[in-house]
């Protein structure tokens, strides 16, 4: 891929904004190329397949709920209740499994079920109440992790049977299982954004809710199913983050959200609404995973990755804007 | 990319002959005019917006400045204001070259501009307002807030304004008072050049004839006025001469007193316009639209009307009369709490936009801006916007459809585009409130509510928007307009229905309206007045 085209700007600004996204998105692969040629002179195990497949596993939670995240935030919402719907749904798993002894399918059924009603509360919430989604979902963020510790009791549940591990620590096709799972995630969430009439309705709302619904089209109907989408996925991600590490505690997913948020706005999507991508989303996670393990190999500190991190976050969006400025500038 | 690099002023200087053409149109005079722009060219992407324009005002003159919106207008006086620096020709204060580099420079010589949306802060005070980076100062350089109130009070007492307490917050004055907190601001900083952008589009007739008297007193003074007005009664009311541009180049300038209604808007659309209201007589069918009785308290208090196909119904009201949102109601964004909605005859409950236009109702919102446009988004995004489950019925998006569907509103409409990726917010009004027509009608509605469908747009934009009003109404659309322009009012409806306090007051058939009549109603009793104007409502139902 080619960088962006400096030349004469004399096309329409509709393309100007498309060659900005496009800008973007070539600037973080560039970034990615570099950070995985620095960081592979740095470490032998760091560009192998083996460690290479292995942090996609652990990258798979923030991945998932990243995508419908992307959709959130084009619409000018946010979510930060993720990691307590992920861990309410961990905490549902193992009490439906072995407190009410319903068959494991069917707790993991239930659990990503819990995961996607508290999305849809949210989005009631949301698109009911007015409340803004910042202050709505830092609300449920509280609620649900309140409603995982109690129902847990502080008590973690263990002992899944092997057949249960085969999501978050087997291979099919000598890939990790998850990761099939997070492309198919991927593509389902890159058609629906790019590609069809309700992705469409995303990026109007996130530039002008009122034109939307002036326009007819239904808004909190296109919120209450991004918020519900946040909700499953988080379920989803709860599921294999259980199966990855064979435990349940009340406090999974603590956090979850600022890394969430952080790849989202590190892959370009505004937080001002109307602007973003999938493809840029997945460059950012992937960006943030690869960094996170490539500094922790070469013996960086957890608390300095942190810093680079933030620091690249920041750089990469200063550099964006500046971009951005360059082609507004001469128009 | 380095800053204006075509820069050519000294080719350009030389053969410019509008600049003659200027000298001749008026009298010769010694003293040189306060501003004279002399071959001024201004390019943007893809947009020539101005051609060697040269232009001048005097002291003690107001100067009109015409042209349909995209004309250039916004650049000129934009130029003279120190935003944008044009790209070649001069511009001269007391006929002396100088280059303004930002918007304070040309504020320090003495040019001061009064925008469409006002530039005040609602917070603060009419004083506070008025002397906003430049209060008077007492001892140890602190505000010296008593002689900033008396000079605001002086200030407003010398343009004849004694109603205004200078300590009141902007935010709780009416539109007419900010402006003229506005215009004592400029005087504040002994503005010898005032520009005017629009002044009277949003003020009452009260205002507009104290906004009058107080330009006419500047010009008494010897400060000259650059005025911006899509009405050309306020041209020939106040102006000295007349500048007409279109396209970005200068047609004429000329006295008042040597032309008319009929030379300017030629001279403005570069045609004649034999009648402004090109209504065509069309057949009237079914009812399309009745409303019985719709309520939605406080602003809508039982509202009964019948929109037939063909037919052009026109709502006229003072603004706050309830007419929006009736609209409003009607289309489903506040759904009524009473009353019966049938459309084509079947009664409907309509709580959604999605819902109404499901139905075959489209709705042109008063505010293109906010409501009617998505206006970061591209041409061809906003014409499919309220069309895509129709257009794309299995979900994805056809770019080759959604362009072509662009393509026919951009012929249809003849919007002035660099294409149908053009992003909407770098259109001019006209061809903005023109994507939105675009938009509702690839809808193909049998019923179109317009709201104030032509404010703010040139004439030529606007006549076209009339014109094809009116092709619509023969093809057998049911239109219910909203404006509050009483010419297209009278020049546009079948059929006209005055709105007050949230009800129908009066109704009257094509022939039988006159201006004085719906004026009339439109204010009767507009203090208190009694709920219950029981015979007129009756009136109105009854016209077939």
């Amino acid at each position: 891929m080619a960088e962006t085209n400096m030349g004469p700007a004399t096309r329409s600004a509709a393309t100007g904004r498309r060659r900005f996204q496009f800008g973007h998105e070539a600037l973080l692969l560039v970034l990615l190329v570099v950070s995985l040629s620095v960081l592979a002179t740095q470490s032998d195990v760091f560009l192998t397949t083996a460690n290479l497949l292995n942090q996609g596993r652990l990258m798979t939670e923030v991945a998932i709920v990243a995508l419908p995240m992307t959709m959130i935030i084009v619409t000018g919402g946010i979510d930060l209740s993720v990691g307590s719907m992920l861990g309410l749904s961990a905490i549902v798993l193992g009490y439906s499994w072995q407190n009410l002894g319903l068959p494991l399918g069917v707790a993991c059924v239930v659990a990503v079920l819990t995961g996607t009603a508290a999305g849809f509360f949210n989005g009631l919430l949301v698109t009911r109440t007015k409340v803004p989604p910042l202050i709505a979902t830092l609300a449920t963020l509280a609620l649900f992790r309140g409603l995982a510790e109690g129902i847990s009791e502080a008590r973690s549940v263990r002992g899944y049977p092997d057949w249960f591990f085969r999501l978050g620590q087997g291979e099919v096709l000598g890939v990790p299982s998850q990761l099939w799972i997070l492309l198919v995630a991927i593509v389902i969430a890159w058609i629906v954004l790019a590609r069809t009439t309700f992705g469409r309705s995303l990026y109007a709302i996130g530039h002008n809710e009122v034109a939307a619904r002036f326009s007819g089209i239904a808004v909190d109907r296109c919120k209450l199913a991004i918020y519900t989408a946040s909700g499953f996925a988080s379920g989803l991600a709860g599921l294999i983050f259980v199966s990855r590490v064979s435990t349940t505690r009340s406090d999974m997913g603590t956090g979850l959200e600022l890394d969430v948020i952080a790849a989202v706005v590190l892959g370009g999507t505004s937080i001002f609404g109307g602007v973003g991508t999938i493809v840029g989303t997945v460059l950012g996670f992937v960006l943030i995973q690869l960094l996170k393990n490539g500094l922790a190999l070469t013996g960086v500190t957890s608390d300095a990755t942190i810093v680079v991190i933030g620091t690249v976050l920041i750089g990469s969006i200063l550099l964006t804007n500046f971009i951005g400025r360059r082609h507004r500038g001469d128009g | 990319m380095g800053p204006s690099a075509e820069y050519r002023a000294e080719s350009a200087a030389g053969p410019a002959s509008a600049g003659d053409v200027a000298a001749d149109g008026g009298q010769a005079v010694a003293v040189p005019p306060v501003i004279a722009l002399n071959g001024i060219g201004k390019s943007f992407p893809g947009v020539r917006a101005l051609d060697r324009v040269s232009f001048d005002v005097r002291a003690g003159e107001v100067h009109a400045l015409l042209g349909e919106n995209g004309a250039g207008k916004s650049t000129l006086i934009k130029i003279i204001s120190g935003v944008h620096r044009p790209d070649e020709g001069e511009l001269a204060v007391d006929g002396r070259t100088v280059w303004f580099d930002n918007p304070q420079e040309a504020q320090r010589a003495g040019i001061a501009t009064i925008y469409q949306e006002l530039l005040l802060f609602p917070d603060l005070s009419v004083a506070e307002n008025i002397f906003l980076g430049h209060p008077p100062r007492g001892r140890l350089k602190g505000i010296d807030w008593r002689a900033m109130r008396q000079q605001a009070r002086d200030l407003l007492g010398s343009l004849a304004i004694h109603d205004l307490d200078v300590e009141a917050t902007v935010g709780s004055l009416s539109v007419g008072n900010r402006q003229r907190v506005e215009i004592a601001k400029a005087l504040s900083q002994n503005a010898r050049v005032l520009i005017m952008d629009e002044p009277t589009a949003a003020l009452t007739e009260h205002d507009v004839e104290r906004l009058f008297s107080i330009v006419r007193m500047l010009r008494e003074r010897g400060v000259a006025i650059i005025y911006i007005s899509h009405r050309l009664e306020e041209v020939f009311l106040l102006a000295d001469r007349v500048t007409v541009l279109r396209d970005g180049g200068h047609v004429a300038t000329k006295p008042v007193s040597e032309t008319g209604h009929v030379a300017l808007i030629s001279m403005m659309v570069g045609r004649r316009i034999d009648a402004m209201f090109p209504k065509l007589p069309a057949t009237l069918g079914d009812p399309v639209l009745e409303v019985r009785n719709l309520r939605r308290p406080p602003v809508t208090n039982g509202v009964s009307l019948t929109v037939r196909a063909g037919e052009i119904v026109g709502l006229a009201g003072l603004v706050g009369s309830g007419r929006s949102e009736l609209a409003q109601a009607i289309f489903g964004i506040t759904p009524a709490e009473g009353g019966e909605i049938l459309i084509d005859g079947k009664t409907t409950a309509i709580k959604s936009p999605g819902r109404a236009k499901a139905l075959g109702i489209a709705y042109v919102p008063e505010d293109r801006g906010t409501q009617g446009l998505v206006r970061p988004m591209s041409l061809a995004q906003n014409v499919s916007m309220a069309v895509l489950n129709r257009l794309f019925r299995g979900a994805f998006i056809n770019g080759r459809t959604e362009a072509a569907l662009a393509e026919r509103s951009v012929d249809q409409f003849s919007i002035r585009t660099s294409g149908v990726d053009q992003i909407v917010s770098k259109l001019s009004g006209g061809n903005q409130q023109k994507v939105v027509l675009g938009k509702w009608l690839a809808a193909q509605p049998k019923l179109l509510i317009m709201d104030e469908p032509t404010r703010g747009i040139d004439v030529g934009a606007k006549s076209e928007i009339h014109r094809l009003m009116s092709e619509l109404a023969q093809q057998g659309l049911a239109i219910l307009m909203i404006s509050s322009e009483l010419p297209e009012v009278l020049g546009m409806s079948d059929r006209i229905l005055v709105m007050r306090e949230g009800r129908i007051v009066a109704g009257f058939a094509r022939d039988a309206a006159s201006q004085e009549a719906i004026a009339a109603a439109m204010m009767a009793g507009s203090s208190k007045g009694e709920p219950a104007d029981a015979p007129l409502p009756m009136a109105v139902g009854a016209t077939p």
